[in-house]
Parts: C-alpha cells; structure tokens; sequence
C-alpha cells in the first residue's frame, strides 16, 4: 500500500500534486468567465412564470389581463406539438394543462420587453380551481421495484428479528449561481445558452415539444456556477417553455430566477423512509437482510424511477448478505417534483443501512467495527442483484489508513466516557460510476468526434459541462497525454451541440470514467492512424466491457461497470446546553482507481463531504401546505467557513483497467458517506440512537431529553 | 411617486422628516432585502426614503465628561468594532452579527430602528439601560432603548423624529452572552441570552437578564432582578429564578426554529449563567 | 440624482436613481459583469465588492452609499500586483471550482490579507464567512489565502 506517498496529499503541497493548471482557472478568477446572467443582449424580453398557488385541482379558467403591446401570455393553448417535457418519464407538462398538481407549477409565461411590467402583469393572471384533496405523504407509489438475492425461505427460520426505520429529508443543491437561460433565434433556429448540466437534453426537450428536427435547435453551454444535479433536468423544462414562447414571440426571452424562486420552485434531492430489518439465527449470524426504500418523488416522475433503482441498488452498500430482499417505491406526491442531486438516491439508502448496522452491533451487544467488518464485501463477492464485485476492493486499506489518520481507536474508546460530549464515527461507502446496468451502450451510446488539422492542432468535442468539476481540465489532459503533444496543440471547447456529437449527460458520475476512457481511446486511435501535415478526422464509439448484464426490469445483473470506494471518519462535539454540534474533524479516504489529477479529485473530495455535511445537520427543508417553508438563503441555511473544521483526505491507488489512466468517479462517491459517519458520531456524543436527518439542535433536544 | 431624499446635514434631514413620512435609511442591510423586488430592479419602497449615510456629522463614537459613550446615527458596527472607546460587552455581541461584509455597511442606529426581536444588538443596549437620542425640528428627546422598542417593527418613534446618536454607559458588570442561531457565521438568531452581574462580599449587588428572538421584543423585567438584587449568593435558587422566567419567555415556532427548543434553550442558558454567578455552588 | 464615486481608478458620475443597487449599476449599467448575484440578500457574498478597501455585499448597498467613496471590483482588482499572488494562490492549492463565487472570494481574501499580513486558519475562516462556497468545502480557499499569505501580497 503505497501509503508514504499519500500522507504528503494531506498537506497539500502542491509541488507534490500530479495536478495541472485548471484550464478554466484565469477566467473564472478574474471575473471574465460569462455565466448565462453576464450575456449581454439587450433587446432581449424577460419571462416570469405564473404559478398554481393550489396544490392539486382542475383548473377551470384563466383569466389575463388586457395586455400592452409587445406583453405576452403563454401557456398550454400555445404549446406547438407536445405539451410534454422530455425527462425520463414524460409525465411532466410544459405547461400545467386542465389540472395542476403542485403549488408552483407553471401554468403559463408573461413575456415582454420590461421586467417590472412583466412581473406586475403576472401578478394580474387570475386562475381558478376546483381543489382535489391534496397528497402530501409518502402512500401512493407511482414506480415500485423489488429483487432478492439468495433464498427467501432463510427469513422463515429466523430466532429473531432487528428492524428499524430512517428517515432523511429535503436538500436544495444551493449551486451558487441560480437557474437562468436565455433563448433567441439564429434565422429560425432556436439557439439557446444556459446554466445547465446537460445539452443534449434540454436540446431534446425543445425538439419534443415543438416537434423541431435536429437542426432547428441548438444548445451552446456558457460558464456555469455548480449544479450538483440540480440543473440536469429542471432547465429541460425551462427550455420546453421558452421555445413555446419564443415560436410565437421571435424575441430573445431571458428567465432568470433570483434565490428565492429557485429554492421555491425548482426540484430537490428526494426525501426518503427506509425500513431495514435483520433476520438472524440463534447464535445472532445474520440469515437475511429486507430492506425496503421508499422516496418522496413529488408530482411528477420525471427521474424518479432511476433514482429508486440507484437507492435500491446502493441499499446493501459495503455489506455482502447471502439473502436479501430489497424493495422500493417511489411515492406519488403534491409536492415540487424531486430529482437529480448528487449521489441520486443512493446517500439515503447508505445513511440507513451504515446506522441499521451499528445499532444492530448495540443490539446483539457486539462491537460494531467487529460487525461491520464481519460483513464487509470483498472482491468476487456476489452483489445484491446477483452481480459481481469484480475488482480489487481495497476496503480494509481505506479503513485502516482513516482510523491511523483520525486516530480513531484511541478517541472512539474514550469518548464513551460520559459527559465528554464528544462522539467520533465513521462510515464506508461504495458509489457505482456511470449509468445503470447496460444502460450506456443501450440507452447513452456516447460517440466521440475528434479531428485534427494540418498542423497538426487536435481538437475534440463532448457534451460534458464542467460546472467546477475540472473536467474540462481532465479530459483535455488525456488527450495531451496519450498524444505526446503540447497542451496549446489541442483545443477542447465547452459543448455546443452543432459542434458536438452526445457523449451522455454530465450526470452519474460517468465523465472520468465513461467518457475520459472513450476519449483516451479516441486520442490512442488517433496516434495510430497519425500522418503529418494532412487534416484526419474520427468518430469514437462508446463500447462497454463485454462483461457487464443487466436486466432493468428485473433488477439483476452488474449494476455498474464500476465501483468507487470510500471512508469518512468524523468527530463531532454537542453542546449540552444549546443542543448545537460543532464537527472538530473530518479524516477521509478514497478509492477513485487512479486519480489523473489529485487536486482536483481533493477539491470533489472536500466539497462532497462538505455538502453531504450540510445535508446532514444544516440544512433543513420543511414542507407547509405544500409548500417549502424556507426559501431564502438567510433560513435554508447551508455551512460557512466555520462551520467547517479542517478537512484531511488521502487517496489510495487502484487503476481501473476500463476507465482512462485507471480512474474511476468521484464526483458523487464524496457525497455518499458523510451523513452516517456525522450521525454515528453524533450517537456517541449524546448517548442516543438517531434515526433521521437534518439532525437539527431541534431534534438533538428532543433525543437527549426524551432519552432512548 | 416615491421621494428619495438624501440631506448631507442633520438640519436638512429633520427639515425633510417634519414634512415627509419616511423611511430612515442608514446602512440599508435590512431595508434592501424586505424592499428587494427582483434582481436588476429598484427596491419596492412603498413611501419616501431618506438617505442619511450622507450625514457625516453623524459619524462619531465620542466619550462625555460622566464617562458615557455617543454613537451617531451613521456609524457602521465594523467602526465600534475597531474603537477603544467601546465596552467589550458590545463587541462580543458584535462580532456575532451577520457577517464582516455586512458589518461594513450596517448601523448600531438601524438594528435598533429596525426592531427585530432578533436583533442582537438590542441585548447590550437594553441591559445596559443604553438610550436613544431622537432629534426633530422640535428639539431633542432622550429614551431608553428598552423603553422605545414596543414592538415587532413597532417603535416609540414620531414621524419626525430621527435617531440621532445612541448613548451607553461604560461597563462595570461580568456577563454572559450566548447567541444561538442556526449556524456559526451569517445567521439569523434563534435564541440568544445576555446576563449581566456584579457580586461583591458574596452578596449580588447587580443582576440583569435579557433573551432575544424569544417574545416580541427583547426580554428584560427588572422586577424580576429586583428580587434578587442585594441577596447573598447562597440564597439565590436557580429554580425559583428560572420559575420566575419561564412565563415571560415566550417564543413561537417559525421557520428557523421552534417554540419548545428555543424556551428549553433561553432556560438552560440562564441556569448556566446562573451556576456561573454561584461559582458553581449548589449544582 | 447623478452619483459620483470612483471606480476601479477612475472617477464616475451615473445617473440613476439612488436606491438603486450597487451591483445593479456595476451590472446593468457599466457591464462589470465579474460581479455576481447569488442570493441577492447579503448572505452568500458572490457579490462582494471592495468600498474604501473595506468588502462589502453590493447586492444590499443603494448607490447613493458609496457617494464620494472609491469601488474597486474584481475587474479593477485584477490589474494588480496583489491579484496575481492570490489568485495563483488560489490555482496552486484549488480554491475555484465553479468559479461563480471566486471573484468575490479573491476581493474578500484581499481585504483579509490587508487587515491581517499573516493571518491563522481560524482568523481567515472567520473573516470569510459571508462568503459561501458549494463546491471547495473552505479547505482549499484557506489554504490560499494562506499560501498568498507566506508569498506577501504587497499593498
């Protein structure tokens, strides 16, 4: 284990590091980077959206002011073709129709060339409902998934049986820069720059709605300030809508949400209960684990059922059980709809089984690390949907070198002494890269374009948008490096889909992985069929390792064509008059196969954890009547600088011999550990079993006070 | 049609104030977000506005010959920070106020105008019997901040009455402070406690409490301290002192926080101080 | 009411109303567009700007407040000796991922640095926290500023 090597990272020294310049660097410091705000066309009209303020019911008329000339209401009576938005499941209007079914979708766009007027106008819309009665719980499933694994006779012959319910809450992705987009037409083409994760979809859902060909729209990515999942699907949406206006309009039109409607408005990490139960024998071997996850969708599917696969598939996370059954749902709600935010589903079914299995240890009077340890995966181990571990699992590895780094076992003992008020945890995790199953040579199919001119300048196209992740770093130094050629001789520009052919959403955490092996391939094709001074181009096809099978409907097979690992160990201490938590240290370790570039995998590190953190005791998102009661920044409140202590990670080499240079994904996988780790701490520290998140001051009163 | 006027004297400003129902802009940190309509558009004020940062001879933190500190109108907390004329007591509540950027726009004069139950200057101030100086065309009038505060935005306050300065007295007490919010930096308060004391030979011959963001304004009966003021140590009972509290703590559940934990917290924090003042005696 | 102040060096007088939002002059008006908005209520500080050396949120000041006062922005700012020592600090050690608070990040930095030469962990953390940063988790913008630090920004 090459562990001298990695105990250097943790000082973060740079002239250790294998990083290089973020390519990006210079103008996002200096301010010249242009967000889709900073795009000056000032002849552009503005959008705002009139909203259903009921959350379920018919709506039986709309009523529109008079409006002054160049003011503009669109709605479904404008829709060209389909009133459809594209997501997964296209159950999600343009535009709310004959029923709305939460408060704040768009029933309709008032559009013109004031942004005061338009706003007032909007004001003026009058729409009225016949109500339904509204769903706010978890009841009514819409997608339901179940698979087992081993036998299921084996939970009939339990001595006894541990079961236990978790539950988590709303998390608003907070990328620093809001929703935005602005539309205009290019002769009768319909050109759009957005704050967006993906191109190719928002390309998509113009397409569908106006029943536009390929070539009428086109999808160019400025900078764009984070987005974490959050802007995967919600500006589909966003641009199903502008383009219904813009048809009729031929203006550019500009929709940029200020916070407060974007926290109130625009789609969250799903809420979610999980049931875990143990069945074990009469010397306390666990026979069977059922495991039942249920995730609040909201009213529309849109990605739901992929984030319940993902939930589901994660379920057992680091754990090998010979039996399991795993069962899902995703609920049906009048609620915004939930969707895409980094770790999709699965940092809700891993917070739960990482506490089902230290409180289990509690139960049968065992040591946790012990049980935990007992039933660690290891390489060969068959998944729980009858998949196979197949590479090296370096868990133990990542373990011990977190509780050398953290000093674990000397705090965790001493820590038990009551009345420190202190608590140290930790937890281990897995994150599979890329699309689910089959799905990248079934469903993305990425080809990858690559030329070069005579001079011998490379250049090539993705649809991968770096919101900060470094990939337009990463990706471009994998062609400088399996070229052999200087960084200024290949040229890779932030997507435009006129330019580019799809290389997949920039989602899953399949970038490195997926794509940055589709381009190292393509660069090592390119090297052999080389000749000077004549201009050659190529396309690259994605093809998956031959080994990966999946049957989506029944849920079995090789989930992932990829596993990243990781450990999070936290130490936390409770005030024991205010109930409030400070978190004293973070000590991480990671198995991203090999890191091309450590900085930047140290940066995903850091702000993973740092937000799962948030995830875990900040942020709080209340649901009202349907509605989220904090919605400025001021009450949905996520860290600071000193909410956060010093952060210490080392990464331990693992090449994956599919991905490019031996990486794997990183991106989601800093996410997945950090809540069970903060909560186990948390445990400890107030001598409580904790059982949901955000575990607010609130709800840490309640536990001390109410006891166990 | 909304007026914005922007005096550059005191004169000129009450001038305006006397004939013009306004609101009295200093550092704007709280107007600009309850009258933020939407990016790239002009506040929603809905009356006239009086600009007065441009009042330099209300910039000032000066000492009187009885010791007492003046604070003018305009001056921003990131300046009482800094100032050696300052008791420690308010730069320990200040350096807990929002965040060090907008510590360099607001004023002591606009949390006090603002009359935010959670506003956590207003703590010092009212135990410290601080007072504010109001000035109108017709002279000057002096109150205490306890006194002018009546309410939730709801002030003891003339339409043409301007805060002028704010007067405080030098420290002479021990106190403690605690601010509970929802986060270490930038955060809006849930619960906050200030006591104040002073014991010589044993007995307390000062003793003052006050709770934020836990009623409509900011907690403080002296009837209550008048009950324990000049007892010896030993026969202060936290329980009967907590008991004294406890019905005039009297929070809600909003979307910061709720009413149970924020009274459980105001008690826990005045049986800490109270410990603290007994020196950890009858535990 | 025709407002005059300096900005980035130079001497400015801008009509326009005197509520008006600093940001929105420097955006709108004069399309310094480095400054950002990211919660338009004094919380996450992508829109700080420097106000006689001092970082303020100009999403919350009117212009009138900044009346006679000199406005340096990041385009202002990365003319200088002092941007190029932090903003190759914040490089080395990663302190820009999205990039959407950096701006105002390196302004704040700078006020910190000029307040305090050799400023501890804690002392940085808590000068900078109104300002909010989604993608770094702090670490790496401390070790920045704490990397511009050891190099000398020169005043």
């Amino acid at each position: 284990m090459p562990s001298k090597g990695y105990q250097i990272l943790i000082t973060m020294l740079p002239k250790y590091l294998t990083s290089v310049k973020k390519v990006d660097n210079e103008e996002k410091m200096s301010g010249m980077a242009i967000f889709t705000g900073d795009i000056l066309m000032e002849d552009a009209y503005y959008a705002i959206p009139v909203r259903s303020t009921i959350s379920f019911g018919k709506i039986l008329e709309i009523k529109v002011p008079t409006l002054p000339k160049n003011y503009y209401f669109i709605s479904a009576k404008d829709i060209i073709k389909e009133n459809v938005c594209n997501i997964i499941v296209d159950d999600w209007p343009v535009f709310a129709d004959k029923e709305t079914h939460y408060k704040g979708e768009t029933i309709g766009l008032i559009v013109g060339p004031d942004k005061k007027k338009a706003i007032e106008l909007s004001k003026l819309v009058e729409v009225k409902y016949e109500e339904y009665e509204p769903v706010y719980e978890m009841k009514n499933s819409y997608v339901h998934k179940e698979f087992v694994k081993g036998d299921k006779e084996v939970f009939k012959k339990a001595s006894k049986v541990f079961s236990e319910e978790f539950e988590t809450g709303y998390q608003d992705q907070i990328y620093l820069e809001p929703q935005g987009m602005l539309m205009w037409l290019d002769g009768d083409k319909i050109t759009v720059k957005a704050s967006m994760q993906c191109p190719f979809y928002i390309k998509k859902a113009i397409m569908r709605t106006l029943g536009y060909p390929e070539d009428k729209v086109r999808v160019i990515q400025p900078a764009v300030g984070g987005a974490f999942g959050g802007k995967e699907h919600y500006p589909s949406l966003m641009g199903a809508q502008l383009a219904t206006a813009i048809v009729k309009i031929k203006k550019p039109i500009k929709m940029i949400f200020d916070r407060k409607e974007d926290i109130t408005f625009t789609t969250k990490r799903h809420p979610s209960k999980t049931n875990i139960s143990a069945y074990l024998d009469d010397k306390d071997n666990i026979l069977g684990v059922k495991i039942h996850v249920g995730i609040d969708g909201g009213a529309y599917i849109g990605c739901s059922m992929v984030v319940l696969s993902r939930a589901l598939i994660a379920a057992t996370n680091t754990y090998t059980f010979d039996n399991v059954e795993i069962v899902g749902d995703a609920y049906c709600t009048n609620k915004i709809p939930s969707a895409a935010f980094r770790g999709f589903g699965s940092p809700q079914s891993i917070f739960a089984i990482e506490l089902f299995i230290n409180h289990l240890a509690d139960f049968l009077h065992v040591n946790p690390v012990d049980l935990r340890t007992k039933y660690l995966v290891k390489t060969g181990d068959i998944t729980s949907t009858n998949g196979v571990f197949r590479d090296p699992i370096i868990l133990k590895d990542l373990i011990d070198k977190a509780f050398e780094m953290s000093d674990y076992k000397r705090k965790v003992k001493e820590y038990s002494k009551p009345g420190t008020y202190r608590g140290i945890g930790y937890s281990t995790f897995l994150h599979g890269c890329g699309f689910t199953g089959s799905g990248e040579s079934t469903i993305i199919n990425a080809q990858l374009r690559m030329k070069k001119d005579k001079d011998g300048v490379v250049t090539f196209y993705t649809s991968q948008v770096d919101f900060g992740q470094g990939n337009r770093t990463t990706l471009k130094r994998i062609v400088v490096d399996t070229l052999g050629i200087p960084e200024d001789k290949v040229i890779y520009d932030a997507p435009d889909t006129d330019q580019t052919l799809s290389t997949g959403p920039t989602a899953a955490s399949r970038t490195i992985i997926i794509v940055g092996g589709l381009v190292a391939k393509a660069a090592k094709h390119l090297k052999e069929i080389w000749i000077d001074g004549k201009e050659q181009e190529i396309v690259e096809p994605y093809v998956g390792p031959s080994y990966i099978k999946w049957d989506e409907d029944t849920m079995q097979g090789d989930a992932y064509p990829g596993y990243a690992w990781g450990v999070n160990v936290i130490e936390v201490e409770v005030d024991p008059i205010t109930y409030e938590v400070s978190i004293i240290g973070t000590w991480s370790t990671y198995d991203v196969g090999h890191a091309i570039d450590e900085r930047i995998i140290i940066g995903q590190a850091d702000g993973g954890l740092a937000q799962a953190l948030g995830w875990a005791y900040l942020e709080k998102e209340e649901v009202s009547d349907g509605e989220f009661k904090q919605t400025r920044m001021s009450d949905y409140v996520i860290p600071t600088f000193v909410d956060l202590p010093k952060m210490e990670t080392a990464l331990i080499d693992n090449p994956f011999p599919y991905g490019a240079f031996g990486a794997k994904g990183a991106g989601e996988l800093t996410f997945v550990g950090g809540a069970p780790a903060f909560a186990i701490a948390l445990e400890q520290a107030i001598n409580r079993k904790v059982h949901k998140i955000p575990a607010t001051p609130e709800y840490i009163m309640e536990l001390i006070e109410n006891g166990n | 049609m909304i007026h914005y006027f922007v005096p550059s004297s005191l004169k000129e400003a009450l001038k305006i104030l006397n004939e013009n129902d306004c609101y009295i802009f200093a550092g704007g940190t709280d107007l600009m977000v309850q009258k933020h309509l939407s990016s790239g558009l002009l506040p929603n004020f809905d009356k006239d506005v009086l600009f007065i940062m441009k009042i330099n001879e209300l910039n000032y933190i000066e000492k009187d010959n009885e010791g007492n500190i003046h604070i003018g109108a305009t001056t921003r907390y990131n300046e009482i920070e800094a100032s050696s004329l300052i008791p420690e007591i308010y730069k320990t509540v200040i350096k807990e106020i929002a965040s060090p950027n907008i510590r360099n726009m607001a004023t002591l004069a606009g949390n006090i105008g603002n009359a935010s139950p959670a506003g956590d200057s207003l703590l010092p101030l009212i135990l410290n019997d601080a007072e504010v100086v109001l000035s109108s065309i017709d002279g000057e009038r002096i109150i205490k901040v306890q006194d002018f505060i009546l309410g939730v935005k709801k002030l003891d306050r003339k339409q043409n009455e301007i805060i002028k300065e704010i007067v405080i007295k030098p420290q002479e007490l021990d106190y403690f402070y605690r601010k509970v919010g929802s986060r270490k930096a930038e955060s809006i308060t849930k619960v906050s406690f200030l006591g104040g004391y002073k014991i010589e030979k044993n007995r307390l011959v000062d003793f003052r409490v006050a709770f934020g963001s836990v009623s409509t304004k900011v907690v403080r009966n002296q009837e209550v301290e008048n009950k324990y003021i000049n007892k010896e140590l030993k026969d202060i009972d936290i329980d009967s002192v907590v008991n004294d509290y406890t019905n005039l703590v009297t929070p809600i559940t909003d979307q910061r926080s709720n009413k149970e934990y924020r009274h459980k917290v105001a008690m826990n924090l005045l049986k800490k101080f109270l410990k603290e003042i007994k020196g950890g005696r009858d535990e | 009411m025709e407002i005059k102040f300096v900005l980035n060096h130079k001497q400015v007088a801008i009509d326009v109303n005197p509520s008006m939002r600093l940001l929105d002059v420097l955006r709108d008006v004069c399309h310094l567009t480095g400054t950002k908005e990211g919660c338009g209520e004094g919380e996450c500080g992508a829109c700080t700007v420097l106000v006689n050396d001092e970082p303020v949120n100009s999403c919350l000041m009117p212009i009138i407040n900044v009346f006679g006062k000199e406005v340096i922005t990041i385009e202002g700012f990365r003319e200088t000796k002092a941007y190029k020592v932090i903003s190759s600090a914040f490089a080395d050690m990663g302190g820009s991922q999205c990039g959407f608070c950096t701006p105002g990040m390196i302004l704040a930095s700078y006020a910190v640095l000029r307040k305090n030469p050799h400023p501890t962990d804690e002392e940085i953390r808590i000068a900078l926290s109104g300002n909010l940063c989604r993608c770094t988790g702090y670490q790496a913008i401390v070790n920045a500023v704490k990397l511009a630090s050891e190099k000398g920004v020169k005043l």
